[in-house]
């Protein structure tokens, strides 16, 4: 069965996005990614950085340069000579990053209320998120922010009610079926199941973000 | 060539931005109102994006170390010379004299000033940029606002400039109270029927809640679709006009590069200087445009600046006295 191609349309006046459906999904966020690559590849072209989430692409381009139909063009043939995704690499036992996390307490106050909502405990909470590996769909939000999932269907929960105004960096949140460690502190809506000191982004660093799109993480539960 | 003795309420080192990492989750950064930002530099021969000094609402007081010239322009914000009786009108370039002070003791009109220096504020380059990235802290000044004590060197000797310059009328003007254009959602998912109607037909209010990352507007409840829930994270630009559940946002330079809330449009950028130029409690109405009316006016807004910058002459020293 063939998969409709992907949607262009535009998004204000410097700026496309290509939208390839399918949500959570690794087959629409390897596309994504595919795309963003095909995109920097084009280096003659108007393009600003491309912006891959889940299932989409945001493709800035410069309205000086050409208008929204010749953009819409131009880039409607660089996705028809886009390579096929590349396929992740089998990440063997031990290539995984692992992020060593403080759950519960003071590190994450939403622990509790997380295992009661599933009428579950703090111990098997903390045991299912950290026995999960998450893959690295995109980074956005913040810097260094990177967005991974799934979470086991036992722990999804919904974002809170009343996002917190000031988040402390480091955080361990989980959002649906998503899960993140906050990177700096800010304002955030994820319930926060602990913290770790693992440094997700620093400017002088080179790459600055610890996590980068199709890596595999693994959170590691370590004592207070 | 200065020295912070006030901060003022959120002063920060801004340029043309850091749009090369929005992929790392970096906000684009720099200065909310871009024209201005051009004016204060092209008014002293810079770049136009060269690194400057954004000043919000209430202006800081700058110890004057070197004797030099400045420009300033965007929101009027009540800068003077208190030494020397001084009013220094946006706009325009001055000379300031070592000894004496800048100040700027509060809005008459507009939010956001633009403070230039010969050549650019010097600062080091931090992915690409000198803006600050309150968010991540990083660039400008340590990554935070301005502090007492702080130096603002000019990256040309301080007198590299010429003082007495006026910027002609012309460009965005956001007491003109003309309605801001939106280019609607090619793709409204979330949002309720007949949303963006209403978004139009209402007056809004810019909040006091409205910073750097967005201006907040009040006004009438907007709900949502239901499936606005389920929506995944999609890049978003300055100018989106996002719907969360507390009413709308208007990105700005330090927004979010992503969000998973209905989205009921986009801002032409040509209108973006004067939304960023909204104060709080100020009025906003909306009209929809076409994606190429939107281009149409930004092209004519671009060409505008150089033609003005190509023309601009030395109209001598004008500044009124207080």
């Amino acid at each position: 069965m063939s998969r409709p191609g992907p949607r262009i349309v535009p998004f204000g006046d410097a700026a496309l996005l290509v939208e390839l459906g399918g949500g959570i999904d690794i087959g629409a966020n390897r596309r994504a990614h595919a795309t963003a690559a095909a995109i920097r590849s084009d280096a003659a072209g108007p393009w600003g950085r491309p912006v891959p989430a889940y299932d989409s692409v945001l493709v800035p381009y410069d309205p000086l340069e050409v208008d929204v139909a010749a953009a819409a063009d131009r880039l409607a043939g660089v996705l028809a000579g886009a390579g096929t995704p590349v396929e992740e690499e089998e990440h063997e036992e031990g290539s995984f990053i692992e992020i060593p996390v403080r759950y519960g307490g003071a590190d994450g106050p939403d622990l509790e209320e997380v295992a009661a909502l599933h009428g579950s405990t703090p111990a098997l909470v903390i045991a299912i998120h950290s026995g999960a590996v998450y893959r690295v769909f995109h980074l956005g939000f913040a810097p260094g922010f990177s967005y991974l999932a799934s979470v086991p269907a036992e722990i999804v929960t919904p974002r809170r009610a009343t996002p917190r105004t000031r988040v402390p960096a480091g955080s361990v949140g989980i959002a649906g079926l998503q899960t993140g460690v906050y990177p700096v502190v800010m304002p955030g809506g994820w319930n926060l199941i602990g913290r770790t000191e693992a440094v997700l982004w620093d400017a002088g660093r080179d790459p600055p973000a610890l996590l980068r799109p199709g890596a595999h993480v693994r959170f590691v539960p370590v004592g207070g | 060539m200065f020295e912070v003795v006030d901060p003022g309420a959120l002063s920060t080192v801004q340029d043309g931005g850091r749009p090369g990492h929005l992929d790392l989750g970096v906000p684009v950064s720099g200065a909310c109102d871009t024209w201005s930002l051009a004016v204060a530099n092209l008014l002293l021969d810079n770049p136009p994006d060269a690194p400057a000094l954004e000043i919000t609402l209430a202006g800081p007081v700058l110890a004057v170390r070197q004797t030099g010239v400045i420009a300033i322009a965007g929101a009027d914000l009540g800068g003077e010379v208190p030494e020397e009786g001084r009013r220094l009108a946006p706009g325009s370039s001055h000379r300031v004299n070592a000894g004496t002070h800048l100040r700027f003791d509060g809005a008459r009109s507009g939010l956001r000033a633009y403070l230039a220096l010969p050549g650019g504020i010097a600062v080091a380059s931090v992915l690409d940029s000198a803006s600050t990235c309150l968010l991540g802290g990083f660039g400008g000044i340590d990554g935070r606002a301005l502090r007492a004590g702080d130096q603002l060197l000019a990256v040309r000797g301080p007198t590299a400039g010429e003082a007495g310059r006026r910027w002609p009328a012309g460009g965005p003007d956001p007491l003109d109270g003309a309605p801001v254009r939106l280019i609607p959602s090619a793709d409204p998912a979330g949002l309720a029927p007949g949303a963006l109607a209403a978004i139009v037909d209402a007056s809004w209010i810019v909040s006091t809640e409205s910073d750097r990352v967005g201006v907040r507007l009040s006004g009438p409840a907007i709900t949502a679709a239901p499936e606005a829930a389920d929506l995944v994270s999609r890049g978003v630009v300055p100018g989106t006009m996002q719907l969360p559940p507390g009413g709308p946002i208007i990105l700005l330079a330090d927004g979010p590069t992503v969000g998973g809330y209905p989205v009921a449009g986009v801002v032409a950028r040509a209108d973006l200087p004067r939304v960023a130029q909204a104060r709080p409690g100020a009025e906003l109405r909306f009209v929809t445009v076409s994606v190429a009316e939107a281009q149409a006016a930004w092209r004519y807004q671009a060409a505008l600046l150089r033609e003005i910058a190509r023309r601009l002459e030395v109209s001598g020293p004008w500044d009124t006295h207080v």
